[in-house]
């Protein structure tokens, strides 16, 4: 009937619940009988477990019950994605400051309070490795006694990566020049404005789940096994989500509150407080030793890497972090010789997990740097020598791989014109450009979908995303629209419920527009056919069929839908029932070096023009532009503000943020200490521009969005703060403190005293 | 305890209210008035903001038992019926939310902003939302949509306060 609707500025569909207050976050869910949970933390980094006195807790009015780590290790209580190491409560000790010991379970919230101040732990103390070169050197302490180190040569290793091809240290040998240079990334916080929440209740049917979770599927099936119970008994559902950014992938506090409600019999609401949710996950910091080899052309040759990424006290996604790290830290240059490390380590802090861009923002920190100051050797154009290099489409992005479905040069182009990069630099200014390229979409993966149209003409759409603030559930609705020729306010997307949609792996990794999109579009096709297979036998033609509403049109032909199913099917009006179609999208294991053909590269091309206050240090970002080529915008208006989170959210890791400890103890995990980027901190002239090409495999030739937008910021950045000083920092967040020291530590005479 | 008279979202409401108790608390879990969210719980990130006589205040630090005689505001008070307040359908039609968690207390802000400072420039918008957070749009399309409702100079805007 109308105009398609994937490619123009539609309304998201949930906006009118956002702004009226009316949409349901966990954090407003409550029930019948529900009872408040409030979690005793560990007040120690690192600690044997001596005793839990709960007594007095337990007799504090109010209370229902306590629970310890103990109750519940007859279970399989352990937790991760491919390391299972973290408990719901801590079992014999204690790995990281804020660590869940005790659960309190009271009628209201304050008796919990209350209560948890009158647990007494007892715990002896063991030495803290607060720090990667800590844990690494640290012969005699394990954090996880119980696990073989993942490197045979190094202790406290969660995991170990390596990639390589070609012969490196020959390449290495002979070439013209070799760059080398550490550089350090912050362990930052994802700070989704909800924090961590769920709302347990066991039933007759087994056990019912609300979580704000990127994991739906996931955490279902981390529940049944941990609680020895069928994947049918659980069910976990997913309201709105108060910002992920993947601080709610994986189990998070789904296990612990099953427990206490399981321990209650009654329904269990736990909302940590924000300062916790701080402490539940972070993302990995990083250090990155690089080498990169030129040859006498100024050909890149050779590039090795080694990734220590600080996993924290478990391994929730680390292991994948390290990996994924390790595979991307080569870059988008077609190297030939490469070896690169990743190791996740085991450290007494937070734990650290995916967070958006997943090693790639570490990872190209170092890479997009290095290119610079590879070309300030070689005396080149830093754009200049990335556009004679970058591989091209087609190239394989390492060795035997993935072929690249994008047009690099292009978006680098772009991002430059916008900076003017072909103009003089006005007097006391610098810029800056740098490249980032993911593998998106999270590796072998499956998705499905259900479309269901009823009778009536209205459409529901069943998939298991959850709706993080991407905009998700409204681009399902606009392919299905799209592909049933009905209007946007004729479909529904479902919120994930494990009982009610057909299985997806995740929301992450830029995966769902592409993968669940596609699994969509094919079940609303499969359903179209059907009306139309209808149409065939009623009406003796199929033109192009189309739904309005309750009304089915085909050529010059309109009916009912309700009367036509029913002519079609011999069954009376009143027995319609809807059409159910299946669609799905696979990716399956292939001989590539990740072990599963890349389904889209993610690209984010940064540019930026600064200013550097030598008296003070501050940077200030004065232009950046950000491109993001997402193959086909299905919805400008979302893809565009993705992409500006994405490059906000850069720019908080760039110039301010990061989770400072003294030993284990974190410093500023509140928002009065931990610095968000603010309206004030948007660049004055600030471009998200999008680049469609429709090269990718989702949709209309869409790619998966969200996560490039954040990658290229930090070097873009310090490659202009070099162009406006000739001072070269390695280390972010480069605050103005750290700016003024690197600053003066050049400016000054090193045979004066400093 | 003290008893408190407010007229909440135009309709007059007689409370009793603990000393200690928080008018967020209040808001969300007596009045089931959910919008108002809880966040950082400490005055910074604004995804509490309720308009207290007009004035946009934290809900999460003040005390119920203060705002006896008073007018007090919420997310869910704005909209007459179907028909969204002109800074809600703003935020709509700009696309300025995404998770929308911060989205409430960022259209309370927005709507004591038009109030406050009609004339605002660019530079004094940008002052007065960084006491809101959003962490998921990078403010860029907030910033339109308040740019939006302070250019139109709406009197609708600014009806409640």
């Amino acid at each position: 009937m109308s105009d398609r609707l994937v490619g123009q500025r539609v309304a998201r569909t949930d906006a009118v619940d956002k702004v009226t207050g009316k949409a349901v976050y966990t954090t407003d869910l409550t029930m019948p009988g529900m009872m408040h949970a409030v979690l005793v933390r560990s007040p120690v980094p690192h600690g044997m477990l001596r005793s839990i006195d709960v007594s007095a807790a337990e007799s504090h009015p109010g209370v229902v019950a306590t629970l310890v780590g103990a109750e519940i290790a007859h279970l399989e209580p352990y937790y991760g994605e491919w390391v299972l190491d973290q408990p719901p409560l801590a079992i014999g000790k204690v790995r990281f400051v804020g660590e869940p010991v005790v659960g309190i379970i009271a009628e209201t919230e304050r008796a919990a309070l209350e209560a948890a101040e009158l647990v007494e732990l007892d715990i002896d103390p063991l030495p803290t490795l607060a720090t990667v070169d800590e844990a690494l050197a640290a012969c005699e302490t394990a954090i996880h006694p119980d696990r073989t180190s993942a490197d045979p040569d190094l202790p406290n290793v969660c995991y170990r990566a390596q990639f390589e091809h070609g012969d490196v240290d020959a390449a290495m040998a002979s070439a013209a020049y070799v760059h080398r240079a550490v550089y350090r990334f912050p362990g930052v916080s994802h700070y989704a404005m909800e924090p961590h929440a769920c709302l347990a209740a066991w039933g007759p049917e087994g056990l019912e789940m609300w979580s704000g979770t990127q994991q739906p599927f996931k955490v279902r099936a981390d529940l049944a096994r941990i609680f020895k119970v069928p994947l049918s008994s659980v069910r976990v559902r997913v309201p709105y989500v108060g910002g992920g950014y993947g601080g709610k992938g994986q189990s998070k506090y789904e296990p612990v509150t099953a427990a206490l409600a399981r321990k209650a019999g009654r329904p269990v609401r736990l909302v940590v407080p924000i300062e916790d949710s701080f402490r539940t996950v972070r993302r990995h910091a990083a250090v990155i030793e690089m080498a990169t080899a030129v040859d006498a052309g100024g050909a890149l040759v050779a590039r090795e890497t080694r990734v220590l990424f600080d996993t924290g006290a478990y391994a929730d996604k680390g292991p994948r972090v390290a990996k994924k790290g390790a595979y991307r830290a080569t870059g988008p240059y077609g190297i030939p010789n490469f070896r690169s490390v990743g190791l996740a380590v085991y450290t007494n802090t937070i734990p650290a997990g995916a967070m958006r861009g997943f090693s790639t923002p570490q990872v190209v920190w170092a890479g997009e740097s290095a290119i610079d100051e590879v070309a300030e050797h070689l005396g080149e154009d830093p754009v200049a020598f990335r556009l004679a290099r970058l591989a091209q489409r087609g190239d394989p992005y390492l060795a035997n791989d993935t072929p690249l479905d994008a047009d690099l040069r292009a978006g680098l182009q772009m991002a430059a014109d916008v900076v003017r990069w072909d103009t003089d630099v006005p007097a006391g200014r610098g810029r800056g450009v740098a490249v980032g390229v993911k593998d998106g979409g999270g590796g072998t993966g499956s998705s499905q979908a259900v479309v269901r149209v009823h009778a009536d003409g209205s459409v529901e759409v069943l998939v298991g995303t959850s709706e993080l603030g991407q905009g998700a559930r409204t681009v399902f609705a606009e392919l299905a629209a799209d592909e049933l020729r009905t209007s946007l306010a004729a479909v529904t997307v479902r919120f994930a419920d494990t009982d009610m949609v057909p299985f997806d792996r995740g929301t992450n990794a830029s995966r769902s527009t592409v993968a669940v999109g596609s699994a969509v579009v094919d079940a609303a096709r499969r359903a179209r056919e059907e009306i139309g297979a209808a149409v065939q036998v009623v009406w003796g033609n199929f033109e192009e069929v189309a739904l309005d509403g309750a009304t089915v049109t085909a050529g010059s032909q309109i009916g009912s839908l309700r009367t036509l199913l029913a002519t079609a099917r011999g069954v009376p009006e009143t027995e319609v029932s809807a059409i159910v179609a299946h669609g799905s999208h696979d990716v399956v294991a292939s001989d590539t070096p990740l072990g599963s053909s890349t389904l889209f590269y993610e690209v984010g091309h940064g540019a930026a023009e600064v200013t550097v206050d030598e008296e003070t240090g501050v940077v200030a970002v004065v232009s950046y532009a950000s491109v993001a080529d997402v193959g086909c915008a299905l919805n400008p208006v979302n893809v565009e503000g993705q992409d500006e989170g994405a490059t906000m959210m850069g720019i908080g890791h760039t110039l301010f943020e990061e989770l400072e400890y003294d030993g284990g103890e974190p410093l500023n995990t509140n928002l009065f200490d931990y610095r968000i980027p603010r309206a004030q901190d948007v660049p004055d002239d600030f471009h998200t521009l999008l680049l469609e090409l429709a090269d990718g495999p989702g949709p209309h030739g869409s790619k998966g969005a969200g996560e490039g937008g954040i990658i290229p910021v930090a070097p873009a950045i310090a490659n202009a703060v070099y162009q406006a000083t000739g001072v070269r920092i390695r280390d972010l967040p480069m605050t103005p403190e750290r700016v003024w020291r690197a600053l003066r530590d050049a400016r000054s005479d090193p045979n004066e005293e400093k | 305890m003290a008893t408190v008279r407010v007229v909440v979202n135009g309709a007059p409401v007689v409370m009793n209210v603990e000393d200690h108790e928080l008018l967020l608390d209040v808001v969300r879990d007596r009045l089931r008035l959910t919008g108002s969210k809880r966040s950082c719980d400490l005055q910074v990130c604004g995804a509490c903001t309720v308009l207290l006589d007009g004035l946009a205040i934290s809900a999460c630090t003040t005390l119920a038992a203060e705002i006896d005689g008073r007018a007090l505001v919420t997310v869910e008070g704005l909209a007459d019926g179907d028909t969204l307040h002109p800074v809600q359908q703003a935020f709509v039609d700009h696309g300025a939310t995404q998770c929308g968690f911060c989205t409430p207390g960022m259209v309370m802000s927005v709507c004591a902003l038009v109030a406050e400072t009609p004339d605002a420039d660019a530079q004094e918008v940008r002052e007065y939302l960084s006491g809101t957070i959003c962490r998921c749009t990078g403010y860029v399309k907030i910033l339109e949509a308040a740019a939006e409702v302070l250019a139109r100079g709406d009197d609708a805007a600014k009806r409640d306060e």
